[in-house]
């Protein structure tokens, strides 16, 4: 019996292992990769090696300031900007969904109105936004919101609303509806009741909400790359337009601003990790 | 067991937050119901009306003047019989085919592995969860980089294998295809493994602990209590993959373009190149369509979805 036991915790051990190795694989190649310097990006240097053996920040010097000494060619364009875009885009996006959301979660939660606005919102989530970008991109147009920080600001709030709506939902929900009413006896208004009472006991909630929906715009490609141009180019779109604008692939230039990228979002998810499950299936399964 | 308790206090005659409310409840959906008429309502209305014409923005002028060029269905019939659309949905099928019951198996597998504690599984859970939190297009960086052909998969495979393995992956029609299918499995396993652990987590540890008294093995156990009791999980699970897998865009876009050819081209990225030719008009009836028939798709989802939701309610009342 013991030895049997034995047996399955090793088997368990190994196949963990496997699966963590194979998941750390291409974030360890990507790692290494922004350290490497430019001998090393490729085979032409010889070997591929796992580990820089020369290990450098040149790659960060470059992407941030738009040269270092081993290459030639200097960047017209930095990372800084398209860091600066990524920041305030997704921030600003996050305030717009999570504030609306919030709000409207709320009142269906707790006055029941709003009928068909929770699946109406889901279906949001649905649709490619590919398939709405022309009305999108003639609206933006004619808005001037085309390449700016409130037009892309504004599609992201939009599109990760049903995110923010459904999780404040089932967490508002989950806080007893006494607690409003005795406050209502006190001569409390509706909206201090939410605002005074129930706002506050959801801030931890509301915390994670916005994380969630943080990694969500953080995470986008796509909308961006079509709705900006020039100023407002965020990381993602920045990074792709990296290899063709030069004349080689600039492996570890990419790499670093990808690592960058990588980054907040896997520090938030780590941070929300409670509430994943609960945020992904719109609150139709929790943890 | 709490229902009856409020509705005996409701009948005293406390407050009811709902009905003092009301007023405020609207306002407070307002903002909501705003934004989706404004991202639903008006395009939907402008995309039927440019569909039936053959606008450009091309032409010079604006969409408001497309009547100019008024065709009736000619759009509708084109993408019919057009074989050229056809081939996108059929692609994207057929990653969806085959990504999505890949990652079920290796997730539910996972799961598994996961469901009683061990040491180290925290940080094992986190780690797993990882390739899911990075951003898209920086993935598919990722496999474009070691799917090179002097890169490190065709190095691991030569050491595997003792040759010298020289595949150019995102150079062949087949290998492009099943590199990006590898780069999707990746990134979203760990979803599937997160929701299904959530969900073999709440599996009735009681049930499973009489099953074994009373002599069921482990076969029994899986087959006979925690596949029907997940049934409801699982179908969440596909659903919301199925889902995100047909809007597959970001991963294919940075390694492959769609190539080579149209080797990789989804149907998101056939949307894309239209949009980049200009062929606003054709591509508005396309995308009509595509939403329709997804809101199909949906309203069939969503029936299924509420009625989890009911059965979970239930399931906690029993």
């Amino acid at each position: 019996m013991t030895n049997n036991r034995a047996l399955n915790e090793i088997g368990r051990y190994a196949l963990i292992l496997l699966a963590v190795v194979i998941a750390m694989v291409p974030i360890a190649w990507m790692a290494s990769m922004a350290f490497k310097p430019v001998e090393e990006w490729t085979m032409s240097a010889g070997e591929l090696t796992w580990w820089p053996r020369n290990p450098t920040f040149g790659n960060f010097e470059y992407i941030f300031t738009g040269q270092t000494e081993a290459v030639i060619i200097s960047l017209d364009r930095t990372a800084v900007g398209p860091v600066i875009a990524s920041l305030v885009t997704a921030l600003f996006g996050t305030v717009i969904a999570v504030t609306v959301g919030t709000l409207g979660a709320y009142a269906v939660s707790r006055f029941k109105v709003g009928g068909n606005l929770p699946l109406s919102v889901l279906q949001l989530r649905l649709f490619p936004p590919m398939a709405v970008m022309i009305p999108v991109m003639i609206m933006w147009t004619y808005l001037g919101m085309i390449d700016t920080w409130w037009g892309l600001s504004l599609i992201y709030g939009i599109v990760t609303l049903p995110f923010a709506f459904w999780l404040m939902m089932t967490f508002f929900d989950e806080v007893p509806r006494e607690i409003e009413e005795a406050a209502l006896v006190e001569g409390c208004s509706p909206w201090r009741a939410f605002y005074r009472v129930t706002l506050p006991m959801v801030k931890a909630p509301l915390a994670t909400t916005c994380l969630f929906v943080f990694i969500l715009n953080w995470s986008d490609f796509l909308i961006a790359l079509l709705l900006t141009t020039k100023d407002w180019v965020t990381i993602p779109v920045f990074m792709n337009e990296l290899f063709t604008a030069m004349t080689g692939p600039m492996y570890g230039a990419k790499a670093a601003l990808g690592l960058i990228a990588a980054i907040p979002p896997v520090v938030f998810g780590i941070i929300i990790q409670k509430h994943l499950v609960r945020g992904l299936t719109f609150g139709a399964l929790k943890q | 067991m709490s229902a009856p308790a409020t509705t005996a206090k409701d009948a005293a005659g406390a407050v009811d937050l709902a009905a003092r409310g009301r007023k405020l409840g609207l306002l407070m959906t307002l903002p909501a119901q705003l934004l989706l008429v404004f991202i639903f309502a008006f395009p939907a209305l402008m995309q039927i009306y440019i569909s039936l014409t053959w606008w450009t923005p091309g032409d010079g002028t604006i969409w408001i003047y497309a009547y100019e060029s008024f065709v009736w269905f000619d759009n509708y019939v084109e993408l019919i019989t057009s074989e050229r659309l056809w081939e996108p949905i059929g692609r994207t099928m057929l990653i969806l085919i085959v990504v999505v019951p890949v990652e079920f198996v290796i997730g539910f597998g996972l799961a598994v592995l996961f469901v009683d504690s061990f040491p180290g599984k925290r940080v094992f859970y986190s780690i797993l969860l990882t390739p899911m939190m990075v951003v898209p297009a920086v993935a598919g960086y990722m496999f474009f980089m070691l799917f090179q052909s002097n890169g490190p998969i065709n190095q691991i495979l030569s050491l595997l294998t003792g040759t010298d393995v020289e595949l150019v992956w995102l150079g062949d029609t087949t290998l492009a295809m099943i590199a990006v299918m590898i780069a999707d499995i990746w990134q979203w396993t760990p979803l599937m493994f997160l929701i299904l652990l959530a969900g073999i987590l709440g599996v009735p540890e009681d049930q499973l602990k009489a099953a074994t008294l009373l002599g069921a093995n482990w076969g029994q156990k899986f087959w006979r209590i925690v596949l029907p009791r997940m049934r409801t999980v699982i179908i969440i699970a596909i659903v919301i993959r199925a889902v995100e897998a047909f809007k597959l865009f970001d991963v294919m876009y940075v390694m492959t373009k769609g190539g080579p050819g149209v080797a990789t081209e989804t149907i998101s990225i056939y949307i894309y190149k239209l949009f980049k030719q200009l062929e606003w008009s054709y591509l508005a009836a396309v995308d009509l369509s595509i939403l329709i028939a997804l809101s199909v798709i949906a309203v069939i989802g969503m029936t299924l979805m509420a009625k989890a939701k009911q059965k979970r309610a239930g399931d906690v009342v029993d």
